[in-house]
């Protein structure tokens, strides 16, 4: 289980906090959209599950252990339970779609035989398995700057399914695809989150999309919680109030200066 | 309209500048009356005499190691210290600031005092002038490199910690192949200065086709340096070409 408890995070550059006190209790076999207007505080929420962020004051708990009190040994131990895909993808350039995949195991093993690139058949063929999962089986030797950006975010998927992780994280992940592709990339995550059992934790900025993957919605104003329910909650009203739009006629707040 | 009076100023200074510049340096074009000189000094170098080419290209090839190992040693210690160099690599501010300091520190100090200090130390040929070259790279290597880790993209880096992997390894398994075709870049860059540098310190004791070319130069055999020259231009040249043919080949 997993579980943020009063987390207040700040950025020195910024006035205001990312995060204001938030409380939030995430439950195995949830598929959780994060909504909220760009700088809502979606990313730092995510960046803070898995550690990459350190909050001021406050404490994610992930089963039963305060990530603060971790080592950093410890917390690298959290962090391959959790796999994470990101906007850009954040591949590592110039290697192909197979040796991407591979560092997926990299918390697995010592530096030394990650650094040298020696993987036993065993894991070599797990790595196989679960690019054939993502469907990208023809592309396995392909360099990942070649691919196209729905490609790129299945290579994301499929090293963060070789975590074998039990929590997927997913900051922006179809933020710079287009509809069509966005679209299977949420019914790849959904299959996924079924086959593996997967906890998994989105930011999305597709309402739609959201209210037809999800099974529950969690929606961020200035780093506070103003809605967590379920998807056909989430009304229109609920939507204007998130994004201080109103539908069609959204007025640009610059002309009123 | 583009012509501000301010600008006067500007190119009034700039004029006395060049002024200047030319007084201390005894710029003078009119000492090419004696023009005719030159072309007979010239005319001495011709023809070359290829008896000496064997000799020469062994030099060459002296020169050439010269200029590799030094360069190649440089890259091997500056690397590591690139990343202690770069902001977002070093862990530590202390580390930062000292590796920066101690970086600009070697790369200072000219190859040519380096040289005279060495060879004085360690005695005439070619292994103080690798020395020489060795400091001076680790300096200019390990900062030019420092600079493209900092310019790298920090998405695979984040990516590598999220799968669990320990800091410094991510560090390194996210940003080496993004920056490589870049440091192979810089390193044949280098790999042709360092040529030009062993040439200068041949003329200082350090051995290779240097040492060969002003000992040649001193003693008036001007058939032999002509070939020197040549020599030194065709290797310059062919290192260019195989750099450009590795770049390609990695990129």
């Amino acid at each position: 289980m997993l579980e943020i408890r009063n987390v207040t995070v700040r950025y020195p550059s910024m006035k205001d906090n990312a995060l204001n006190s938030i409380n939030l209790t995430f439950h195995e076999g949830d598929f959780i959209c994060v909504l909220g207007k760009s700088g809502a505080g979606k990313s730092t929420l995510i960046r803070c599950l898995n550690g990459l962020q350190k909050p001021a004051s406050g404490e994610i708990v992930w089963d039963g252990l305060p990530l603060s009190t971790l080592h950093e040994e410890q917390l690298q131990k959290v962090r391959r339970e959790m796999g994470m895909i990101f906007q850009h993808f954040n591949l590592v350039p110039r290697l192909t779609v197979f040796q991407n995949v591979l560092t997926g195991m990299f918390g697995y093993r010592s530096s030394f035989k990650n650094l040298i690139g020696w993987f036993t058949s065993e894991e070599k063929s797990l790595a196989k398995q679960v690019i054939q999962e993502v469907g990208l089986t023809d592309f396995m030797d392909r360099r990942v700057e070649h691919l196209s950006g729905g490609q790129k975010q299945r290579v994301g998927i499929a090293r963060a399914l070789l975590q074998q992780p039990r929590v997927l994280l997913g900051d922006e992940p179809v933020a710079s695809l287009d509809p069509g592709t966005s679209d299977r990339i949420f019914s790849l995550l959904k299959e996924m989150h079924h086959r593996h059992k997967l906890q998994t934790i989105i930011n999305v900025h597709d309402v739609q999309l959201a209210k037809r993957y999800a099974t529950r919605i969690i929606a961020l104003k200035e780093g506070e919680v103003i809605f967590d329910g379920k998807p056909e909650q989430f009304t229109d009203d609920m939507y204007v109030h998130t994004y201080d739009a109103s539908g069609y006629s959204e007025r640009p707040y610059t002309l009123t200066t | 309209m583009w012509f501000k009076r301010r600008s006067i100023i500007t190119y009034t200074l700039l004029a006395l500048f060049v002024y200047l510049s030319m007084k201390l340096t005894e710029f003078d074009l009119s000492k090419f009356r004696d023009f005719r000189n030159m072309i007979d000094f010239l005319s001495h170098w011709f023809p070359m005499d290829f008896s000496l080419l064997p000799k020469i290209l062994e030099d060459s090839l002296e020169t050439l190691a010269m200029a590799f190992l030094g360069s190649f040693f440089g890259l091997l210690i500056g690397l590591p210290l690139s990343f202690m160099a770069a902001k977002n690599t070093a862990g530590a501010p202390f580390v930062y600031h000292l590796t920066r300091v101690g970086l600009s520190f070697v790369r200072s100090i000219p190859e040519i005092v380096f040289g005279l200090i060495l060879l004085t130390a360690l005695g005439l040929g070619p292994f103080p002038a690798v020395l020489a070259i060795m400091f001076h790279n680790i300096g200019v290597l390990g900062k030019l490199i420092s600079e493209l880790i900092e310019a790298s993209d920090p998405g695979p880096q984040e990516a590598m910690k999220a799968v669990g992997a320990k800091n410094w390894f991510a560090s390194l398994f996210s940003i080496l192949p993004q920056i490589w075709p870049n440091v192979l870049s810089n390193y044949f860059y280098r790999f042709e200065v360092a040529i030009r540098t062993s040439l200068v310190l041949g003329f200082i004791g350090g051995g290779g086709i240097g040492q060969r070319l002003f000992n040649d130069f001193k003693t008036f055999q001007y058939t032999a340096v002509s070939l020197d020259v040549l020599v030194i231009m065709i290797i310059v040249i062919l290192v260019d070409f195989f750099g450009s043919y590795v770049r390609n080949r990695v990129i």
